[in-house]
């Protein structure tokens, strides 16, 4: 836990979402990565509908903080890399993980919009070869290039792990279940996915963490 | 003092936080508006292939968020702690959600369909935002605090967009409407709002 110096006190941090990765995983990965112990609780979907009332926007993931709760994953991951020194050290190395993090986050909206909105099976065949086809490789084209600019063979922002490696492994995890070839022509990428799996305590809760589907 | 140069098409759009942002913190930049014939040339030269980019001394950002986050920090407008932060951060990500469906809306090329989307939007969605928005918003008129934050800054950009569909929404929310009132009469603001371009979006 963080501990308040003047207190002494631990924080006490539950993470509230549905038996998967989906969008709670970049914190899971966070929280692992700082060993800081949190309450993973994934709701049974029989609970949920007078569960989310509970919820700022009725929506998960949701983060508790000694009792506050802040919503929208992307908010959430930030606070967890805040508190545990993985946000970047300076405000433009912020900027530029808040900027890869967002580039992830569009990405993977994209992806979401045909696994899970769209319901014309013919219509959703054709926006995943679209996202495969073009969508995705433009994207990591760019993506690596982006990588280069701070080296190449370290993480994608100064000198340590911050939420854009956590976010980046999390794209990596699906893409690579449609197509384990994916970082093919991605060497740099593929490098940065595997420096990311074996970070201490990410490792460990890559063994452990409940396989799901997505 | 550094340099920014803000460059975006010639619309509020994606750049429009950023630019009311800049102008609270009272931070001089470049708001450089292009043509769309000048984008295809432009384009290949930014790290994502999209704009608004904003460039600080020579290094370039894009993800319009982002670059917003990072003027509200320069401009003492993110919150004060981590944890008011992190809920200036949620109330943003919800009004982007809204902003989205908001989009399908507008963008709706078939009259009927727009139609439709536009009444479901009006009947489910807008009012759901709006009661949770309620809310988070204390009776000063702030989401964070007692005072301007960009979490305020950003609703007032969305109702924005929201009032040109649906001139009369924040009717009946007060504390919405106070925060309406608190950006609107903020000093900077309240300069750009008179002398920015009048653009349809």
């Amino acid at each position: 836990g963080v501990h308040c110096g003047a207190c002494r006190k631990m924080s006490v941090y539950e993470l509230h979402y549905f038996n998967n990765r989906g969008r709670a995983e970049p914190a899971r990965l966070l929280f692992a990565a700082a060993g800081l112990p949190y309450r993973d609780i994934r709701i049974q979907s029989e609970q949920w509908p007078e569960y989310k009332l509970k919820l700022p926007m009725h929506q998960v993931p949701v983060l508790e903080v000694d009792g506050t709760m802040i919503c929208q994953s992307v908010a959430i991951a930030r606070y967890v890399a805040k508190v545990t020194g993985h946000a970047g050290k300076t405000d433009l190395e912020q900027a530029k993980v808040d900027m890869l993090v967002d580039g992830i986050d569009d990405v993977m909206t994209k992806k979401g919009d045909y696994v899970w909105h769209e319901k014309d099976e013919t219509r959703k065949m054709e926006k995943k070869n679209a996202f495969y086809e073009t969508t995705l490789p433009q994207f990591l084209s760019r993506f690596e290039k982006l990588l280069l600019t701070n080296g190449g063979d370290g993480f994608l922002v100064g000198e340590g792990l911050a939420h854009a490696d956590a976010w980046f492994l999390c794209l990596a995890d699906d893409v690579l279940l449609d197509f384990p070839d994916i970082f093919t022509p991605y060497p740099k990428l593929a490098a940065l996915v595997e420096r990311i799996r074996t970070y201490p305590g990410i490792k460990e809760w890559l063994a452990k963490r409940p396989q799901t589907e997505f | 003092m550094p340099s920014y140069k803000l460059t975006y098409f010639n619309v509020r759009g994606r750049a429009e936080l950023i630019r009311l942002l800049f102008a609270t913190g009272g931070i001089p930049y470049e708001d450089v508006r292009i043509g769309r014939d000048k984008w295809p040339e432009l384009k290949p030269k930014t790290p994502m292939g999209q704009i608004p980019i904003l460039e600080v001394d020579g290094q370039v950002y894009c993800q319009s968020m982002a670059i917003a986050r990072f003027v509200a920090r320069e401009a003492g407008l993110l919150g004060e702690s981590s944890s008011d932060q992190a809920r200036a951060d949620m109330l943003l990500d919800g009004g982007a959600e809204v902003g989205e469906l908001l989009k399908e809306v507008v963008l709706e090329k078939d009259a009927s369909k727009r139609a439709e989307k536009k009444k479901e939007f009006s009947e489910k969605s807008l009012p759901h935002f709006l009661t949770l928005y309620e809310g988070f918003a204390n009776d000063s008129g702030h989401f964070v605090g007692e005072s301007l934050t960009w979490a305020d800054i950003s609703f007032f950009n969305m109702m924005d967009f929201l009032t040109a569909e649906f001139p009369s929404a924040l009717d009946g929310y007060d504390k919405l409407s106070k925060v309406i009132e608190n950006v609107k009469s903020n000093p900077g603001i309240a300069k750009w709002l008179k002398e920015r371009p009048v653009t349809d979006h």
